[in-house]
């Protein structure tokens, strides 16, 4: 890839730890490049090339990866910090962000030494964006089980995976793929393989014109290849382990922050628009129904990020986060910022109306917002996730709050 | 392990096959699923006529047959005490 032209250079990041102003530095570089394109990949249903290449050259890819390896040594709490900063420029970056760090996270906690010492340099070099492959056709979103069976071979894992839909797949360097361990014996028991994408065929079947998350270019993807023995994540079998400690809540935590930036941002737009010069004498601020309909947006931001927040301290201070109230805790934050994100925005197109609220070419890009804020129930669908909440809701007959 | 035990788990275990269940058998693997832990909870209380602990309501619980019977053995035991200090209160 070229090198971009539209930043000004900077100096190479100082080496030493991460600090609140150095994320914050990066993370507004990357914001800024992301906003400059938006316009053009939501248009065009086209990944956010130029913000990717951002988060190469300032480190953001290597967020997660220990300084030991080379990277900021950054924390999951960083990662929300990031997720909520992107989100407010753009859904579709800041989700291709934080699921990134998702996978970044697995191969730092699971991966073998010899994995991680080929790999974890690379992402914090800026080398490599990894997708993830976790759908399969005709499960419905289950993550824990997978038909597609990973065939092993003197030293070898032989792959031949397709999937529905995958993030930045077309783009990425390298992917985490969910197989069934071998030999086959049992959907349940899977997998999670990392394959360089050097190391696969790669053949993208269908388009991606969706009406939300334009940007983020997910499309469908059959990955065939082979990769050596050591390129599994944690041992055979041990995706659910990786699932519970890492994934799920990394999941949760990462997409509940983009939503809520999101959301947060759009506020701000519309704030900062009822406050401009130009809309002085023309708006009445005493209005109780603009006054009410922005009192409900805040308060729904308000509670996602109280419980977001919330989440963070358990995920970080639990001992088991396998237990039903810590489980309920983190799909209650997936479930609520879903829903509560697109309802604010969706109070705010009430609140500014029909040239605000609903033309694309208002600067409150309100009608953007809402769009990709749609995707949020369907991603890990909220209904699916309802009806493990009821299971768990019986399993804690005392009611113990996380 | 009791053989009430593992016969309880057998229809949890739709991958099963023709293999025996053993302390190493691994639930999740064969088939149980967290939408079902609640139905194998009921099994185990009609059962023994025990009551599972909340707190061990958790992955490690559910891991094995011999995880699960470990803390089925456990609430056994705890109720086979409580009863024979009834009978000794009497």
């Amino acid at each position: 890839m070229s090198a971009p032209t539209f930043a000004p250079a900077r100096p190479a990041p100082a080496a030493g730890p991460l600090t609140a102003a150095g994320l914050a530095d990066r993370v507004a570089r990357v914001a800024a490049v992301a906003a400059e394109h938006l316009e053009r990949t939501d248009r065009d249903a086209s990944f956010p090339l130029e913000a990717l290449e951002e988060m190469r050259r300032s480190g953001l890819l290597g967020l997660l990866v220990p300084e030991s390896h080379g990277g900021l040594g950054g924390s999951t709490d960083d990662v929300v910090t990031a997720g909520i900063a992107l989100g407010r420029a753009d859904m579709s970056v800041a989700m291709i962000f934080v699921m990134h760090c998702q996978q970044v996270a697995a191969v730092v906690r699971y991966g073998n030494q010899r994995l991680r010492d080929e790999l974890l340099p690379e992402i914090a070099g800026g080398r490599m964006y990894l997708a993830s492959v976790t759908t399969e056709a005709g499960k419905g979103g289950h993550l824990l089980s997978s038909e597609s069976a990973l065939a092993a071979r003197e030293g070898e894992l032989l792959l031949d995976r397709f999937a529905p839909i995958v993030t930045g797949g077309e783009y990425a360097d390298g992917f985490l793929v969910t197989m069934q361990s071998p030999p086959p014996s049992s959907p349940n028991q899977v997998s999670l393989v990392y394959a360089h994408r050097d190391q696969l065929t790669v053949e993208r079947s269908g388009d991606w014109q969706p009406l939300g998350m334009r940007a983020s270019h997910s499309v469908a993807l059959r990955l065939t290849g082979t990769v050596p023995a050591h390129q599994v994540v944690g041992e055979h079998g041990a995706f659910r382990t990786i699932v519970t400690t890492v994934f799920g809540p990394m999941a949760h935590l990462g997409w509940s922050a983009c939503w809520l930036g999101t959301a947060a941002g759009a506020l701000s737009r519309v704030v900062k628009l009822l406050r401009s010069p130009q809309s002085r004498g023309r708006v009445d601020l005493d209005s109780e129904l603009l006054l009410t309909r922005l009192s409900r947006a805040r308060q729904r931001i308000d509670t996602v990020h109280a419980l977001l927040d919330r989440a963070r301290q358990v995920v970080a201070t639990a001992d088991d986060l396998s237990v039903p109230r810590v489980q309920l805790l983190l799909n209650a934050l997936k479930i609520t910022a879903a829903d509560e994100c697109y309802r604010a925005v969706d109070d705010l197109v009430d609140a500014a109306g029909m040239r605000h609220g609903y033309l694309k070419d208002s600067p409150t890009r309100l009608e953007h917002s809402l769009r990709d804020l749609r995707s949020a129930a369907l991603n890990y669908s909220n209904d699916r996730l309802h009806l493990v909440d009821g299971k768990l809701a019986l399993l804690d007959a005392e009611v113990r709050l996380a | 392990m009791d053989a009430r035990f593992t016969e309880l788990l057998t229809p949890f275990l739709k991958f099963l096959g023709e293999q025996e269940i053993t302390p190493d058998t691994s639930l999740r693997e064969l088939g149980l699923d967290s939408m079902q832990a609640i139905e194998l909870l009921f099994a185990i209380e009609d059962a023994f006529g025990v009551t599972l602990p909340d707190d061990d309501m958790n992955d490690d619980t559910f891991a094995t047959a011999g995880s699960l019977w470990t803390v089925v053995r456990a609430a056994l035991d705890a109720r086979y005490a409580a009863d024979e200090a009834q009978v000794t209160a009497a």
